[in-house]
């Protein structure tokens, strides 16, 4: 199964049992309007920790009815989140979304070691884009957490990502590391940890997924491109994750995708005990909406 | 193909190669010739004491005149003299006769009138025939290079391959050998052999199944692919095996010779004509096999 455009990502958990999300520091507008439009469609249960008189305040001026709301009223954005995030490791609530908090004050929290949100893993990005000119949904990772992976860091993000997907009704989702060329090339340390990720992939060291790189970026998604090439692999020109080298290349590409390509794009931060939607104030509404979509999928 | 069968593809050839060998007179050197004079396929120029290549003919029972004999006074200048004859044309082939291996791969590797083909990797392939295997197995490097780093591994695979296609076998299977098959950046050789696994992939290395890491099990029965249920497209039937080091890939070839009946030709790779280097105490049939090998390469 995959999934063509954000309507079936929607369609996926609209009619799933509603999934309780927290938004810590919720005096947040962007936020409680992607949140509350996901709540007046069935998809989750929002808790709202924070500042309550700005909540209301902010919910007055933009007409958000928020009758029957559950608000933990905590107007130090810092407690906020750790009131949070101690409600998600209590199992109180399935998924965490930032409000208008830092990401690092967030992240510090979700990795505190008493009360945090640790499992052992690595945190690690995951979008999904939404482009016209794909067609399908294509995951992209990491382009926002890790600045500089190491193979070891590769293989982590490469089991959250898998993993994620799995949960989306991907049975053996098809990933493509990427380089700049599809070649081995000693100098591109890229290309050889694509070379050792295939390889781990086909011992069944790395499960659930086809692996296959190195790839540069046109022989990944186009058939064409990649048969031109004479390329013999399962992945190209079919790929539904993209494994970026460093957060350079990722936050390039996630930014063109979205200003030239217009794509739309849902984000979550995995390898916590739940997903956690820590979109960035710049995101749009629609964004924000598309990621608590996103987190609500893939929970467990 | 047998050892013996490459004799007669060889013999089928129907050109006599003109061999040059150095410090030739080492009865077993000067028996395998005789055979492979015999059979049609050289044409021997022995160089050295040409009075004591008479004699060691005379004793073993073979007529002198059937070589050409070039005097020479020395080791190293019948080594220099068989590389020269070789860069001129004048002979196909290179041997090493009873001159030690380190003052002949001098004179072979000598930059300005050596054999070494520039940027070439000097390398070692040897065809082995073993009565429990059901086919030739190709071995490298069991002689020249201790620790192959990642191009060198690349240049021995190419060796190896060209070598099995002249024998026939189009797309040869190759076994990248370690201890075990999992990847682990911990094992240089298993980081190394999944790099080439790709670039077998992607063609960077043509004309072969490749696969690696694999310990010698999977790499040559089946039954232990069935019990370990590893996927490999090798399928316990590789036709080359790729050692990670000569200390390991040595002891291999000795163990088979000495153990399991084997027997094998061996080549030295990445020079511009065919070079025969042998340890001075191989048997004369060994000789011979290599001999025939360096025609079938040349």
């Amino acid at each position: 199964m995959v999934l063509k455009n954000m309507n079936d990502l929607k369609r996926l958990v609209e009619d799933g049992p509603r999934k309780k999300l927290v938004l810590a520091a919720a005096q947040d507008q962007h936020s409680l309007g992607a949140i509350i439009k996901a709540w007046k469609d069935n998809i989750i249960e929002p808790i709202l920790v924070g500042d309550k008189e700005g909540i209301e305040n902010i919910c007055k001026s933009n007409n958000y009815d928020i009758t029957g709301v559950r608000i933990v009223h905590e107007p130090d954005p810092e407690k906020s989140v750790e009131t949070a995030v101690r409600m998600v490791s209590s199992k109180q609530a399935d998924i965490l979304m930032k409000g208008k908090i830092g990401s690092s004050t967030l992240l510090k929290c979700v990795l505190n070691k008493e009360w945090g949100l640790r499992t052992g893993n690595l945190l690690s990005h995951f979008a999904l884009f939404e482009v016209e000119t794909y067609p399908k949904v294509i995951a992209v990772t990491d382009v926002a957490m890790n600045i500089a992976p190491t193979l070891q860091d590769k293989i982590a993000i490469v089991n959250n990502s898998v993993a994620c997907l799995n949960r989306l009704g991907y049975k053996m989702p098809k990933v493509a590391v990427l380089g700049a060329v599809e070649m081995v090339n000693e100098n591109m340390q890229a290309t050889l940890d694509a070379a050792l990720l295939s390889k781990m992939n086909q011992r069944d060291q790395i499960k659930n997924c086809i692996i296959d790189g190195p790839l540069a970026f046109d022989n990944a998604v186009s058939l064409e491109s990649s048969q031109l090439k004479g390329i013999r692999s399962e992945v190209a020109g079919d790929t539904d994750l993209l494994l970026m080298p460093d957060i350079e290349v990722g936050n390039v590409l996630y930014k063109s995708l979205v200003f030239f390509a217009k794509a739309k794009v849902a984000s979550i931060i995995l390898g916590a005990m739940v997903p956690i939607v820590l979109t960035s104030r710049s995101d749009s509404e629609q964004a924000k909406f598309d990621s608590i979509l996103l987190a609500a999928a893939a929970c467990k | 193909m047998t050892l013996e069968q490459m004799v007669v593809k060889v013999i089928s050839l129907k050109k006599k190669h003109r061999i040059a060998v150095a410090w030739a007179q080492d009865s077993n050197t000067i028996g395998a010739l005789n055979k492979a004079v015999k059979k049609g396929f050289i044409e021997p120029i022995l160089i050295g004491k040409s009075a004591e290549i008479r004699k060691t003919c005379t004793a073993a029972g073979i007529d002198y005149k059937i070589f050409t004999i070039l005097e020479s006074e020395n080791e190293t200048s019948a080594s220099s003299e068989a590389v020269r004859l070789a860069k001129t044309g004048e002979a196909d082939i290179v041997m090493k006769g009873l001159v030690g291996t380190d003052k002949f791969l001098k004179a072979v590797m000598d930059k300005e009138n050596g054999l070494l083909l520039s940027n070439a990797v000097l390398s070692y392939v040897c065809a082995m025939e073993i009565p429990a295997y059901h086919k030739l197995l190709f071995i490298t490097d069991p002689a020249v290079i201790p620790f192959p780093d990642l191009d060198q591994k690349v240049a021995m695979a190419r060796y190896a391959i060209e070598m099995a296609q002249k024998f026939g076998i189009k797309t040869p299977k190759i076994a990248l050998i370690g201890a075990s098959e999992k990847m682990s950046r911990h094992f240089e050789n298993s980081v190394d052999y999944s790099i080439m696994c790709k670039m077998a992939d992607r063609n960077q290395i043509k004309s072969c199944i490749m696969d690696g890491p694999l310990d010698i099990f999977l790499a040559c029965d089946k039954k232990s692919i069935e019990i370990k249920g590893v996927e490999t497209p090798v399928n316990g039937d590789a036709d080359i095996l790729l050692f990670p080091s000569l200390e390991s890939s040595n002891p291999f070839y000795k163990g088979l010779m000495l153990f399991a009946d084997g027997q094998l030709a061996g080549l030295i790779r990445g020079t511009e004509k065919p070079v025969i280097v042998m340890s001075r105490s191989e048997s004369e049939i060994s000789k011979y096999f290599c001999i025939a090998l360096s025609c079938l390469m040349a």
